[in-house]
């Protein structure tokens, strides 16, 4: 099957229980998609599907055919990190850091389709995802601070 | 050379570099940027998977294990049991009672038995169910308090009591006397769930030496080392640990779970000379690893007419599960703070640790001191309403102040800021105002609200020895790295650990880098755990960073051809007091090399012992405390049940903020946690079977939960940490349950003495008093 990652295509031979967490960390070699409880609960392995997010542990490989699937590495970089990136430094918001690929993609789909976020916006949006260390308010605030800075940087 | 007591000298003096200020925590960029890390992101290539045989049964001997369709299922590399153990079979904490595999006999559902190893993870999981175990029954049992009646079976040769300790203080009974209202309550609490969102993983490399390396998901790298050495029969030095990125612990990963996954992961990697992994699924996770220790605590007390306590009789019981794990040292935790933070003349109470055949209990953040607390202050509120008496004002006539004695007989000395904490939460809160506003709503959504206090004794105290030791060395390029057997799993203390070094040696913060934690390179530095790392990990920062600004001093003298009086530093320029002449930190560093200077120094600190009388449990049990206090405000729907917590504001005494951003950081985290534990969290047993080990069935807060979180900080040095610093890891845990269920008591007018608050409990509480009512 072919499917674009990160801006870049693959054509990859996928067996029918291979699931698009599988592929993305052991074939493709990205592991800022990680897993967590494999059942749809916890939320750490989301990735963004056609823009849309989706738990890539609960997604079979073929699923993401002719997809546009982009994970955390295809965010920013060391020397220039994305705004919501340098927006949870800013706020200290990963704290263990597991859950934070997954809350920045969350955070990216969000301030895609809602450029101005409530705090019930952003609760909603990242409510999929468990985070046990932060009690979340660092990631609320860091949200608002990117939103506020990609307006911005529009403007 | 420097020595302790210059540093000591300096140690109080008020900070005004980078201690104290918000700055970014150093592994930041690489969590948001998702770098591999963690321990399944680096895997060697070709590492075996192994899995875990475990045991269906909660108590059953083992009549026959047959593992010869798992040993020739086509693609098995090796099947493992306690036979393939080259030195002793167990991966226990305290108590010498768990083995790695059983033998003869289960004590819990889910005890590993064997393990399979094979390339493809799904063929091992494959062979795991070929394995036929036949079982003979034993009787069993779940309930702490009937495990200690006579007729229940034993569990291990000594009984079914891990540990006892009492406390003994004044005279109870003469207390009771003097007393004019006497107060008795029964308190439960469930098994909590630390759900780190990394489950526990690790992977073993054979070297050809005969050696192995270990890396893994750990709190403490040197517990594991001295535990796989046992397993493996190998001197210590040819084990080495290395803490991969750690996703999250709370507790569990400093406990024997990584001794179990590295301990399995070896043996397969011994006898195939390939390595090997073992990655828990969610399941095994939760079911495997510790848990908050249910407790049943029955409390009887006495006050005056004004509020003043006579005496406090407390029975503590807690169910460690099947093996001990850190149960004793919980018990003995939640033991010493049983009275809550408060003045009383007579004390009695008696604390047991108790095998049942539930799954394991240990280490988890709070380490008894919710449970203990949680029976306290929801005791308190009832003390308070048995005198018509507002709980802030009852609490304020009874609380510890410097001068005062704890229920040990410790002297409080002047670092207790706890009666500011309260007076700060109280206004924060409008608490008087709006207890008056919330008993005047007349619909189906009740609100009330409810304050809770705390005291958590910092570090070991009673529960080990209390060392800390950090190297730093300096490179040529003026990188100054700093390596620490202590961990970072997310609380970001490490990271004030360069906060406290940068300070100590005037140089900017950028200039300090931080290694993995490496049993190769890093000395032994007692567990991470106990909210210590800050207390005494930051007094061997001090120590180590103390030694090498006197070193560059030196050489920045000799350079300037001055004394090394006349030297002033700042940021990385040392120059010669009243004159223009100066030198670089670099510059320094340089004359270092060229001249064959060491630029390596190790600090070591040891905390002074605690010492207690076990026939009274009197003595001083901690070396100083963290004080606390909240007020949660909630929303009980009296249809439904459901409780919505509004607004929660705290205040703790943490002595000295080193970074006041990750210390929030600290403060709502727990909280949260602390949410989950009043309102939806338990790990339910049916006969022993774990029947919700997914985090679809028990329930973590989510986003959706938080509510407004307001956190001060009050700052009165206390005598142990650097710059007065005290613990905060743990301390948030502790008060937001019985705030909020003191809050649910003030808004329904019926106390739940049963966390979690499930709206199942709400509802069968409101109509406790419907029935009262007709």
């Amino acid at each position: 099957m072919t499917f674009t990652v990160n801006g870049k295509r693959h054509t990859l031979v996928v067996q029918s229980h291979e699931r698009l967490l599988d592929i993305l960390r052991d074939r493709l070699g990205l592991k800022g998609t990680k897993e967590g409880c494999s059942t749809g609960d916890c939320g750490t392995c989301a990735v963004l599907m056609d823009g849309k997010l989706v738990n890539s542990c609960l997604i079979f490989a073929i699923q993401a055919r002719n997809k546009q699937i982009v994970t955390i590495e295809g965010i920013g970089t060391p020397d220039n990190p994305h705004p919501i990136q340098r927006a949870f430094m800013k706020w200290n918001a990963a704290q263990c850091g597991y859950c934070i690929p997954a809350m920045i993609l969350a955070s990216m789909e969000l301030l895609d389709r809602n450029p101005n976020p409530t705090q019930e916006d952003i609760k909603r949006a990242t409510s999929g995802i468990i985070c046990r260390c932060t009690g979340y308010l660092k990631i609320f605030e860091a949200v608002k601070t990117a939103a506020a800075e990609m307006k911005a940087q529009v403007e | 050379m420097i020595t302790q007591s210059t540093v000591e000298k300096s140690r109080r003096r008020q900070s005004t570099g980078i201690v104290g200020r918000r700055v970014g925590r150093i592994d930041s960029l690489d969590k948001v940027l998702g770098k591999p890390m963690y321990t399944m992101d680096i895997l060697p290539e070709n590492s075996l998977y192994v899995k875990v045989v475990r045991s269906s049964v909660p108590h059953a001997l083992l009549r026959k294990v047959d593992l010869s369709k798992a040993e020739t299922y086509p693609g098995i590399a090796t099947v493992i049991t306690s036979q393939d153990i080259p030195g002793i079979n167990e991966s226990a904490s305290l108590l010498p009672d768990k083995p790695l595999f059983a033998t003869d006999r289960v004590r819990f559902a889910g005890e590993p038995i064997a393990a399979i190893a094979s390339l493809d993870i799904s063929v091992a999981e494959e062979a795991v169910e070929l394995v036929n175990i036949q079982y003979e029954s034993l009787q069993t049992v779940f309930s702490p308090l009937n495990a200690l009646k006579a007729d229940a079976p034993k569990l291990h040769p000594n009984g079914n009591v891990a540990k006892y300790l009492k406390v003994r203080k004044g005279d109870v009974e003469e207390g009771f006397k003097q007393a004019d209202i006497i107060v008795e309550g029964t308190y439960k609490t469930p098994f909590q769930e630390p759900a780190p969102l990394e489950p526990e993983a690790g992977f073993v490399i054979p070297e050809s030496d005969g050696s192995v390396t270990c890396v893994g998901s750990m709190q403490s790298p040197y517990h594991v080392q001295a535990g796989i050495a046992k397993i493996l029969s190998l001197p210590p030095e040819q084990v080495r640990v290395i803490q991969a990125a750690t996703g999250g612990a709370f507790g569990p990963k400093s406990d024997e779970m990584p001794i179990d996954i590295l301990g399995m992961a070896a043996l397969v990697a011994i006898k195939t000379r390939k390595p090997a992994v073992l990655a828990y699924t969610r399941e095994e996770s939760m079911i495997g690893h510790t848990k908050r220790h249910p407790f049943v605590i029955s409390l009887k007390t006495g006050a005056k007419k004004n509020g003043k306590l006579t005496a406090w009789q407390a029975e503590l019981v807690a169910d460690t599960g099947a093996y001990a794990s850190l149960g004793p040292l919980v018990v003995t935790r939640a033991c010493f703070h049983a009275t809550g933070p408060y003045v009383i003349p007579n004390v009695k109470t008696d604390a047991y640790c108790v095998y049942t055949n539930n799954t394991m209990a240990g280490s988890f953040r709070g380490f008894g001191g919710p449970q203990a607390h949680f029976a306290a202050e929801s005791h308190m509120d009832e003390i308070a309403k048995k005198l018509d008496m507002d709980p802030v004002e009852l609490r304020l006539i009874n609380i510890l102040k410097p001068g005062t004695l704890t229920a040990t007989s410790q002297l409080v000395d002047e670092g207790c800021g706890l009666e500011e904490c309260i007076t700060k939460v109280v206004r924060q809160s409008n608490w008087y105002k709006k207890r008056l506003q919330i008993k005047r709503r007349k619909n189906t959504k009740k609100r009330g609200l409810g304050i809770a206090i705390m005291y958590h004794g910092n570090s070991l105290g009673p529960e080990g020895n209390d060392f800390g030791s950090i190297h730093m060395q300096i490179e040529s390029d003026g990188t100054t790295r700093l390596r620490t057997a202590l961990t970072e799993y997310g609380t970001g203390a490490l990271s004030g650990l360069l906060q406290i070094a940068a300070e100590t040696m005037h140089l900017p913060l950028s200039y300090f880098k931080l290694d993995a934690s490496d049993t190769a390179y890093c000395r032994d530095s007692g567990p991470t755990v106990a909210s210590r790392t800050t207390t005494i990990g930051g007094r061997a920062t001090q120590l180590a960073a103390g030694i090498l600004d006197r070193k560059l001093r030196e050489m920045a003298a000799d350079m300037l051809r001055c004394s090394v009086n006349e030297i002033e530093r700042r940021e990385g320029v040392y120059r010669r007091k009243s004159t223009e002449q100066s030198v670089t930190f670099l510059d320094v560093v340089a004359h270092a090399y060229a001249n064959g200077t060491s630029l390596r120094e190790t600090g070591n600190f040891t905390a002074p012992k605690c010492e207690y009388d076990p026939e009274t449990g009197q003595g001083t049990v901690y070396l100083q405390y963290t004080y606390g206090a909240a007020i949660a405000e909630v929303e009980v729907d009296t249809e439904t049940g459901r409780v919505q917590v509004l607004k929660i504001v705290t205040a703790y005494d943490v002595g000295k903020a080193i970074n006041p951003a990750t210390l929030e950081g600290q403060i709502e985290g727990g909280t949260i946690q602390g949410l989950g534990y009043a309102l939806m969290e338990e790990m339910i047993h049916k006969n022993g079977v774990v029947v919700n080990a997914n985090l679809g069935d028990y329930y973590v807060p989510t986003s959706l939960d938080v509510p407004e979180i307001e956190s001060r900080i009050v700052e009165y040095p206390g005598a142990l940490g650097p710059f007065g610093a005290k613990a905060i890891g743990e301390p948030p845990i502790v008060p937001p349950a019985p705030a909020i269920l003191n809050a649910i008591d003030n808004a329904i007018g019926v106390r739940i003495n049963e966390i979690p608050a499930t709206p199942n409990r709400v509802l069968l509480a409101l109509r406790k008093i419907k029935i009262k009512d007709a």
